[in-house]
């Protein structure tokens, strides 16, 4: 899939009248070429990778939460105002301000579950909706009640303090001991998997009737899927302000909440496999920067490239499934006899 | 020198690895009904899809009327005369007769509809057939013996002089099936020639003038039915080996009473009434058989009795506790084992690998997990022991249930529902599509937990199976309980209760209600 979508991309820039290898080639320099680069591969890789572990409990219970962004958004705010006003020891605060982003992803997620568990209220919508609500809400704090008093009125907050930021793991380097976090998170992901929970959420995933002839309360599931869904990203959030911002900025989730989702595809909603596929999209989120300056193919290459990814990941798993497969058949059958 | 309406020689098609058909002879005779018999998997559904134009066969050539046809699509095999009655009706329910059969025709009266000319000429076929269809009439007001009937004029009318039915009686009534082989005959003097897809060796028996077997994909036999022709004969000729019919099951006491329902009611999923004042008693070691045509409250009785769907009024008892709307996992731990109708969508998780299917109802519980961390070794293990005990046929225990047949699809639901040896079984339509040996083997577990004292609900459309395995047989329509019959009741005194005539009600056989 990742070679077809490479391939289809070097077409591609052969018909834009370039040179595919001297692209690639370049792409590859900006993402390895120096520590720095190398250290910015996993500084992006860290917030998709959970955003994408988040996305992933979900789809496994067949909900398409494409809401991760607002989620990683809710998450971003909490830990802010629990490092600026409350007033505690460094600590505590860093605890504290994990917990609450951990919960403020979760509710957000599990409100999009809830109005589904009681409702019948589609994810697609409500997650999408709450995703604007939550870049909204950012921005009206940031241009509003928590802008930065000594900010020359810039649209952000102010910083948080310097004994609450992760510790830098290179010299000049962005990449910060949150990266241990993330890692942790992957390994009780590999565990989670294994619980008698992800049980749970896997026969769900399943379909309605046979998860609740297994005996399961297939609303409480939904809720508590979206929960630790949403839960993952604002983790993610929290991380990118300790490690990274320190402060609330517009649009700090960017497109990370749609590129999570493609990641989650790619990694077959697998832990090892996410971990994957979201390192090769920072590698190609970095180096696509460096490919535009470098040879002037625009860095819209790298969007084209993930576009082609989930078209060809859909291609697969559409075609696994077996409703696909009679469809057509029976298409084909009605139109002829 | 015999004519031969269709002749079939040497065909040969490939699937992938598989040869679903390896160089098979078929003939069917001019003016006959040919009987085509084998288990699931034999290869006549595909070796009739190559009549029929849906596949192209690798190898070999078919003659029709005596012309080589290269029967390249539908489009072509229905200009050659051929037609098909399909299993499931390809019917618009909320148009008419008429108008279905009208349906991808084109009009003779141009931009306007012929409607009252085509309506006449199905008239006159229906009289000419005595298959009592109206024209005007709306398909979803027809049984489903009806409908199946509009499907045989739609192919008589689009000029078919060759019919292949695929599993016709599957859905009928006894009398209903009766009345169908009547037409055929009728038919067949009239000069039409008919195949007829079947695993039932009843039908071979009693209406068929040839019959044809096929077993993995090889024309194991093809001879004329005589008088002399057994059962016996034709399912050793169809799965290869000696096959039991009669179970003969020992009669064993039944004990106290295990599952019971006290005027119960229960709403479809349109919120419809489906079962009314539904009353009944299942004791301990016995087989209470409910006969039904489908759709007639079976499903949602089966549901309500094991939690997943509310009871509206009235009382279930489950070893003596009032069980009506808890939760299913009451159910599960009271022992209350359900062997789904809709065994794709609520028996098992499709995408599951077979070991993890085994342990969907118990996966909380230990072996299979301690203190909320799966324990998968010791569900391998399990898996390992199911596949043996209840002769699985899987590759590996992680194999994705999707894959499995569909006889060890029911296999693995049997295994995990029997297992625990349940205080009661639900089993609807245990042995529905499946062969004749899966069958058997359904049926003999079925025996053999009740000899371990389970109370056992067997819902079935299928006669033969209530009559062979039931110790009391109760009957179901429209939702209400029609009566309650003996062991040993005759087929078509079931019959008539299936069709809504209550017990002791005059019983003058009246067909198309």
């Amino acid at each position: 899939m990742v070679s077809g979508a490479l391939l289809t991309g070097a077409i591609l820039i052969i018909i834009s009248g370039n040179d595919p290898i001297a692209a690639y080639a370049a792409l590859l320099e900006g993402a390895f070429s120096n520590s720095y680069r190398i250290s910015e591969t996993f500084v992006k890789a860290i917030p998709l990778m959970l955003m994408a572990l988040g996305v992933s409990i979900a789809f496994k219970n067949q909900i398409w939460n494409i809401g991760a962004g607002g989620q990683f958004t809710i998450g971003t705010i909490l830990s802010v105002i629990v490092c600026l006003y409350f007033k505690l020891p460094p600590i505590p605060t860093i605890i504290l301000s994990f917990i609450f982003a951990f919960i403020g992803g979760a509710l957000w997620g599990g409100l999009a579950g809830w109005l589904k568990a009681r409702f019948n209220a589609n994810e697609v919508i409500t997650t999408l909706m709450l995703d604007y609500i939550a870049t909204y809400l950012l921005a009206y704090l940031v241009y509003g009640p928590m802008m930065d008093p000594n900010g020359f009125g810039y649209p952000q907050s102010a910083v948080i303090e310097k004994v609450l930021r992760l510790p830098k793991l290179i010299v000049g380097g962005r990449l910060h001991t949150g990266i241990f976090v993330a890692i942790a998170i992957l390994f009780l992901m590999l565990l989670f998997w294994r619980s008698t929970l992800g049980f749970k959420i896997e026969l769900a995933g399943q379909g309605n009737d046979v998860s609740r002839y297994a005996g399961i309360d297939n609303k409480k599931i939904i809720v508590i899927t979206m929960l630790l869904s949403g839960g993952l990203s604002g983790i993610a959030g929290w991380n990118e302000i300790h490690g990274i911002h320190f402060r609330l900025m517009t649009d700090l989730a960017g497109s990370y909440g749609s590129i999570a989702i493609v990641i989650a595809l790619l990694g077959n909603l697998n832990p090892l496999g996410i971990a994957i596929s979201a390192y090769f999209f920072s590698v190609l989120i970095v180096g696509g920067n460096t490919m535009q300056n470098l040879t002037g193919i625009p860095y819209s290459l790298v969007d084209i490239i993930q576009g082609l990814i989930v078209v060809f990941v859909i291609t697969r798993t559409a075609f696994r499934t077996e409703s696909i497969q009679t469809f057509f058949r029976k298409r084909r059958y009605q139109h002829n006899g | 020198m015999e004519k031969f309406a269709v002749e079939m020689r040497n065909i040969t098609k490939i699937f992938g690895h598989l040869k679903a058909n390896d160089a098979v002879d078929f003939k069917l005779r001019e003016n006959s009904i040919n009987g085509l018999l084998g288990e699931n998997g034999a290869g006549k559904t595909t070796l009739m899809n190559v009549l029929y134009g849906l596949y192209r066969q690798e190898e070999g050539e078919i003659y029709i009327h005596g012309q080589k046809t290269d029967i390249v699509s539908p489009l072509k095999a229905i200009s050659s005369g051929i037609g098909m009655v399909h299993q499931h009706f390809m019917l618009a329910r909320p148009l008419t007769v008429v108008e279905n059969i009208m349906l991808g025709r084109k009009s003779s009266r141009g931009i306007f509809l012929d409607t009252r000319k085509v309506a006449a000429e199905i008239r006159e076929l229906s009289d000419r057939y005595h298959l009592m269809v109206d024209p005007y009439a709306r398909i979803w007001q027809l049984s489903v013996g009806q409908q199946q009937r509009v499907e045989i004029l739609t192919t008589i009318y689009q000029g078919a002089n060759i019919l292949i039915l695929d599993e016709p009686t599957a859905v009928l009534t006894p009398q209903e099936a009766e009345t169908l082989f009547s037409i055929l005959r009728q038919m067949r003097d009239d000069g039409k020639s008919m195949i007829l897809i079947t695993h039932k060796l009843e039908e071979i028996l009693s209406v068929v003038d040839d019959v044809t077997i096929l077993r993995d994909g090889k024309m194991i036999s093809s001879f004329k039915v005589t008088p002399a022709t057994t059962k016996e004969e034709l399912s050793r000729l169809m799965v290869g080996r000696d096959v039991l019919f009669d179970f003969n099951p020992a009669a064993v006491k039944p004990g106290k009473e295990r599952l019971g329902m006290k005027d119960l009611r229960v709403k479809n999923d349109k919120g419809l009434p489906a079962v009314n004042n539904f009353s009944l008693s299942v004791s301990e070691g016995e087989i209470v058989g409910l006969a039904g045509v489908d759709g007639n409250g079976q499903k949602e009785l089966a549901e309500a009795l094991t939690g997943l769907r509310p009871a509206e009024g009235g009382k279930i008892f489950i070893n003596g506790i009032e069980a009506e709307n808890k939760p299913p996992v009451f159910f599960i731990h009271q022992g209350v084992a359900h062997i789904p109708e809709d065994r794709q969508n609520m028996g098992l998780a499709m995408g599951f690998c077979v070991s993890k299917n085994l342990i969907i109802k118990r996966f909380c519980q230990q072996p299979y997990a301690k203190n909320g961390v799966m324990n998968y070794k010791n569900i391998k293990n399990h898996a390992q022991k199911m596949i043996q005990d209840f002769q699985i046929k899987t590759n590996t225990t992680e194999d994705i249930t999707r894959d499995l047949s569909g006889g060890n699809q029911q296999k693995v639901i049997l295994a995990r529902e029997l297992a625990d040896e349940p205080s009661v079984l639900i089993a609807n339509q245990p042995t529905r599509g499946l062969d004749v040996g899966a069958t058997e083997y359904v049926r003999s577990r079925l025996l053999e937990a009740r000899s371990k004292g389970a109370a056992i609900l067997l819902i079935s459309a299928d006669i033969e199976e209530i009559i062979q395995l039931s110790d009391r047989i109760a009957v179901i329509y429209n939702g209400e309980l029609m009566g309650i019959l003996p062991k040993g009741s005759q087929p078509e005194t079931i019959g008539l209760l299936m069709m809504g005539k209550r017990q002791g009600e005059n019983t003058g056989v009246k067909e198309n209600q």
